[in-house]
């Protein structure tokens, strides 16, 4: 925008925008950019957010008097469980996934994130996972039984209609998009950071994203199974959650809260990772206690996922269990005060400018210290059995979740407009919206506390008048009106901005980070050339930076080779390791996606053979994205090869991005397996009327044989691995043949357990949860045998040998985990019966 | 409790706006360490440490007192809750007496609540005489509770339990020892 | 045994101390299921003595990982930045396992454990 320009540059930056432009036109939907996803997330998550802002209109306004009949109560539980679900998964989760696949890229230096094709694929499954929801309220089917869907009024008997349907497949195909999404984040994280950048030089914010990411990894996989298990449940009648038939309802509660209370902390530490990098930008100065935020990072992502009782304090667990619950509760206040107080330092110590973002984060603070205040109250066992599923804690969670994530959330939009539009955001307007917004928000939510105090419960539809509850109600209704209009400002000013704000100078606010040396709005590639990072404020060090960047001073300022390229370097260190070719755009992503649109309608519809069509179908093209990788010609040419003494490419590694990749993936795998065991467990010692036969139902012997193919085969392709590590790969083709049929020895003998075992599956939950296993397993082989054949093929093309060991090694992972879980499956639910001797 | 959030509430935002709008300060590279730790220590570590404590050492042992446990004297009364869609039924075991959406109690007398669910989660609570307890098929959980005044009270389901829940209404009424007696004999035939 | 600056530091003790925290809520439920002890012995029971002596050894093993990193972080201070950045972190981690370990385990020592 403000840069000099001189001849090379200019044919640098062409070379560059060559390779890496975006397409305009229809083809923009094939776009796998990260600039561009991340600004396709926060878009459409805006939208959702006004949707879930209408639907709590409609409710404030059903409760501005008593008796009203304005909603009915029917409308009414679709509109509180929706608002919820959108809020949650459809507005927050994307909004700082997208924020987050825009920035973090640009704030560690790299052109773009690791895995592209799968940004897109994130943002589809995202954006059909959604319209699928949203298309319920329009149907008058939406769900209707709260957004923590408790059984058994989700399941078939009081809730016959697709209600729930829309909810389990709607939230497990956004859920798709969340996780794979984290993993992106993960292994960018960690992988693609430019040179010289190690750990204790990561931006803050990117530790958050870390750790958020980290945490959907690990706890969204929870959900994922339950969802997964009531919709068994709903449409083949495995009875995980009746409690006649051996199961029970609060399994369901223990599968949802252990995501749900990492949910709040998954959206509070991004946010609070705005608040860590817009702090010292405006006190001018480094954030106080860098160790102590990243150690506060670290324990909040361990410490909440052991608080998830405490929203199940009314259920009748042992006071003893509670006061556990209890007491890691009130801990994880103390890696929040650490932040807070940091944050304060920062500014105490600093030189603090007053600027738009800036009154964001006061409101922040105020709003969310508050909102943490009551929530060390709810912690306390006592008051919890009195104001628990009350408007306390409605107004409570909004605190925190407003507090934590909405005003954060509006003071970074506010701080990064200038390098999306390359211009300035207004004072003015915005200060209108912003003390419209806050003033509205404690009008409905303060005086909320005392409605629930009055013991007005949450929920309900409508009241009677006389209780005491009128007045505040009316309150709080008025305040949500107040604060709709503040927001509506927000929104219009920053519309306005695009067309009528000032031109951004170069990194506006002064900043230190990385992301304000590219220029603004940024280019597809981000960076002309990756700087050398040689400290945690590259900016601030540095200001000429991002000229030399742009001039190509830096690494990767070649591009004749025609293909995208992004450094790869040391997890820790940050030297580099390799340089990493990345893919192009591709229509892969939004077809896969709208296959699996297809599949859960189908779902949604009972129309099971469509949708196994719709499934393989998918697969098959997954399989064709996994074909176009390593030394595939689209990404790789001869000339490329080992050029002497220059850097590697990945694919010639063991260590690449992939098998960080496969790495998270399966850390993911493990959670929704560990979940499944604990559901194992778990319906074994608390099922009021759990029925296990007095001996396992499954043949112990012929599980035994069903492992001996399967071991051999795992230690088969470790052994391959390990002589491809020596160099050596001699008959690799036929070798991994060998496997893939060992493999296919498996399936069938585990086909023939499944089919000779005496199961009944919709008769006792004990046999469903045997049915499920089994499937597990099956599934995990049989994706096994496809990739060993897929590597055989790749071997016969060339794409795959000692010269390119990258992919084998990665395949050899599956292999190993899917041995893994059948040894557990085998321990757990044929030796540990037989131990336990029946019951 | 929420003048002491109140007031924890004002000191933090306090201090932000002071540290926002007083003269930039002007100390070295360790004077700024220092303070800088010292608050973070401080304010993130040591105070809410200690208030923790004392929440946990009041907290635990006063849910401990409510609990439904074994007490010297008379037994507390045990009556069963039924929860269903969309009604309370209650019943009296020692006395062989049943009704619906009305419960009538002696004051000043400790009483056990065994509650259960026939159909989904429900959530027994009357607010003005303390907790609740959710009512889960196929389990029986026990609250206990005690009404010190004779008197009116209100009690309702707490946990979304469908499209009646809004009108899941208990009417409660706590009666002297002696009039409830009386009520007693007026039930049993 | 991993070097005090080994990355996988930063997440260990926080691993075994959510290992710690499943044993403890499961060890519970599973007794509680299984042999409840009686409810007028109170808080001495075999149950809580069990878990007792699990939270104690539990919180020995963090502090005791705690000092190595710590003593790591003071005596090598040649260590490349990043390293004993990981170092002086991972003290800080164990800190805070051993610290949650005892706090959550103490209601161990008062609370009868299955009412």
């Amino acid at each position: 925008m403000n840069e000099p320009a001189s001849p090379g540059r200019d044919r640098l930056d062409a070379e560059l925008e060559r390779i890496w432009g975006n397409p305009r036109g229809w083809r923009a939907l094939s776009v796998v950019n990260h600039s561009v996803l991340g600004l396709r997330f926060m878009g459409t998550a805006l939208v959702f957010f006004l949707i879930g802002g209408i639907l709590a209109m409609l409710m404030r306004t059903q409760l501005a008097m008593p008796d009203q009949r304005l909603l009915d109560a029917e409308f009414y539980n679709q509109a509180f469980t929706m608002h919820g679900t959108v809020m949650m998964f459809l507005f927050a989760v994307p909004m700082l996934e997208g924020l987050a696949v825009y920035l973090i890229p640009k704030m560690i230096g790299a052109r773009d994130l690791v895995f592209p094709r799968l940004s897109a694929f994130g943002y589809w499954c995202y954006l059909f996972g959604g319209l699928i929801l949203i298309s319920s309220l329009f149907l008058g089917l939406a769900p209707n039984t709260g957004w923590f869907m408790y059984t058994p009024l989700s399941s078939t008997v009081h809730t016959p209609g697709s209600n729930s349907d829309f909810w389990l497949l709607g939230v497990t195909f956004i859920e798709i998009s969340a996780v794979s999404t984290a993993i992106e984040l993960v292994v960018s994280i960690l992988r693609s950071r430019t040179a010289g950048m190690s750990l204790d030089r990561m931006p803050l914010f990117a530790w958050y994203i870390l750790g958020m990411s980290l945490m959907i990894v690990a706890g969204f996989p929870p959900l994922i199974l339950g969802s997964i298990l009531l919709e068994l449940e709903r449409a083949a009648g495995l009875p995980f959650f009746d409690v006649a038939r051996g199961g029970d309802p609060v399994l369901w509660q223990h599968l949802f809260w252990l995501f749900g209370h990492p949910e709040v902390y998954i959206i509070f530490l991004p946010a609070a990772g705005i608040v860590s990098t817009l702090i010292p930008v405006f006190a001018q100065r480094p954030i106080v206690g860098y160790r102590w935020v990243v150690l506060s990072i670290i324990t909040t992502g361990f410490l909440s996922f052991s608080l998830w009782v405490h929203h199940m304090f009314t259920i009748g667990i042992p006071h003893l269990a509670q006061a556990f619950f209890s007491a890691a509760s009130m801990l994880v206040a103390i890696p929040t005060a650490i932040q807070v107080f940091a944050w304060l330092a920062t500014l105490w110590t600093g030189k603090p400018v007053l600027r738009l973002p800036m009154l964001w984060l006061i409101g922040f603070l105020v709003v969310f210290v508050a909102g943490g205040l009551t929530g060390v109250m709810l912690a306390l066992v006592p008051f919890n059995w009195q104001v628990h599923d009350t408007h306390f804690v409605v107004a409570h969670m909004h605190y925190v979740l407003v507090g934590g994530m909405f005003f954060p959330l509006v003071a970074g939009l506010y701080y990064w407009l200038p390098h999306v539009s390359g211009r300035m955001p207004s004072e003015q307007l915005g200060r209108w919206g912003f003390w419209l917004t806050f003033i509205g928000f404690n009008l409905t939510f303060l005086i909320m506390h005392w409605t629930g105090l009055l013991g007005m419960p949450r929920r309900v539809y409508t009241y009677e008048a006389g209780l005491g509850w009128d007045l505040p109600n009316l309150v709080s209704s008025i305040g949500g009106f107040v604060m709709a209009i503040g927001i509506a400002t927000v929104l219009l000013d920053i519309a306005l901005h695009f067309r009528f704000g000032r031109v951004a100078l170069r990194n506006p606010w002064h900043a230190d980070s990385l992301e304000w040396a590219t220029g603004t709005p940024p280019r597809a590639y981000n960076f002309a050339s990756q700087p050398d990072c040689t400290t945690r404020h590259p900016l601030w060090e540095h200001p000429d930076l991002p000229d030399g960047i742009a001039e190509g001073k830096h690494w990767l300022a070649n591009a004749g080779h025609g293909r995208r390229e992004t450094l790869g370097t040391d997890p820790v260190s940050g030297s580099v390791r390799e340089i990493m070719r990345l893919p192009g755009n591709s229509w892969l992503p939004l077809v896969i996606a709208l296959g699996l649109a297809v599949m859960f309608i189908a779902l949604l519809a009972r129309s099971y053979p469509i949708a196994a069509l719709a499934a393989l179908a998918s697969v098959a093209l997954m399989l064709r994205w996994s074909w176009v990788n390593g030394l595939h010609p689209a990404l790789y040419d001869e000339s490329g090869a080992f050029p002497a003494g220059a850097l590697p490419l990945h694919p010639h590694t063991f260590d690449g991005p992939g098998l960080w990749g496969m790495g998270v993936t399966l850390l993911a795998n493990a959670s929704l397996f560990l979940s499944l065991l604990f559901g194992w467990f778990y319906l074994w010692t608390v099922a009021p009327l759990w029925q296990a036969p007095a001996t396992s139902p499954l043949p112990a012997t012929t599980l035994l044989i069903a492992a001996l193919p399967l071991t051999a085969a795992t230690l088969w392709i470790r052994r391959i691995v390990t002589r491809l590590r020596n160099g050596t790969a001699a008959h690799l083709q036929v070798q991994l043949w060998g496997i893939a049929v060992l493999g296919v020895a498996y399936i069938a003998v585990l086909v023939q357990v499944l089919i000779a075992a005496p199961l009944s599956p919709t008769r006792t939950a004990h046999d469903a949860v045997i049915a499920v296993f089994l499937g597990y397993l099956l599934l995990h082989a049989a994706l096994a045998c496809v990739l060993a054949a897929l590597q055989a093929l790749r071997v016969r093309r060339g794409y795959v040998g000692h010269h390119a060991p990258y992919e084998t090694v990665i395949v050899e992972k599956w292999w190993s985990y899917t041995l893994l879980t059948f040894w557990l499956t085998y321990g757990c639910v044929v030796l540990f019966p037989a131990g336990w001797g029946g019951s | 409790m929420f003048i002491v959030a109140a007031l924890v509430l004002l000191a933090v935002v306090g201090l932000w706006v002071r540290a926002l709008y007083r003269p930039p300060p002007d100390h070295d590279e360790t004077t700024q360490r220092r303070i800088g730790r010292r608050w973070i220590i401080g304010g993130g570590i040591i105070v809410p440490g200690i208030s923790i404590v004392i929440l946990l050492a009041f907290g635990i042992p006063l849910g401990h007192r409510m609990l439904p446990l074994p007490v010297p004297g008379e037994a507390p009364l045990k009556i069963e809750v039924t929860a269903l869609q969309w009604r309370w039924d209650i019943r009296y075991p020692d006395h062989g007496i049943v009704s619906t959406n009305r419960l009538v109690i002696p004051a000043g007398r400790t009483i056990d609540f065994h509650v259960g669910s026939a159909d989904v989660i429900h959530s027994f609570w009357i607010p003005r005489l303390g907790g609740k307890i959710d009512a889960i098929p196929g389990r029986i959980n026990v609250l206990r509770l005690r009404a010190d005044q004779p008197g009116q009270y209100r009690g309702q389901c707490a946990e979304f339990c469908g499209a009646g829940h809004a009108h899941m209404v208990l009417a409660v009424e706590a009666l002297d020892a002696a009039a409830f007696d009386t009520w007693v004999e007026k039930q049993t035939p | 045994m991993l070097a005090p600056s080994h990355p996988l530091q930063l997440a260990l003790g926080l691993i075994v101390w959510s290992v710690w925290f499943v044993a403890l809520y499961g060890g519970l439920s599973i007794g509680c299921a299984l042999a409840p002890p009686d409810a007028d012995l109170g808080a001495r029971t075999w149950l809580n003595g069990l878990l007792a002596a699990l939270t104690a050894m539990t919180a020995a093993w963090l502090v005791w990982q705690l000092r190595r990193c710590w003593r790591a972080a003071r005596s090598r201070t040649d260590d490349a930045p990043n390293r004993r950045f990981i170092t002086i972190l991972s003290a800080g981690i164990y800190a805070v396992a051993a610290v949650s370990t005892l706090v959550i385990g103490i209601p161990v020592l008062g609370l009868p454990p299955c009412p």
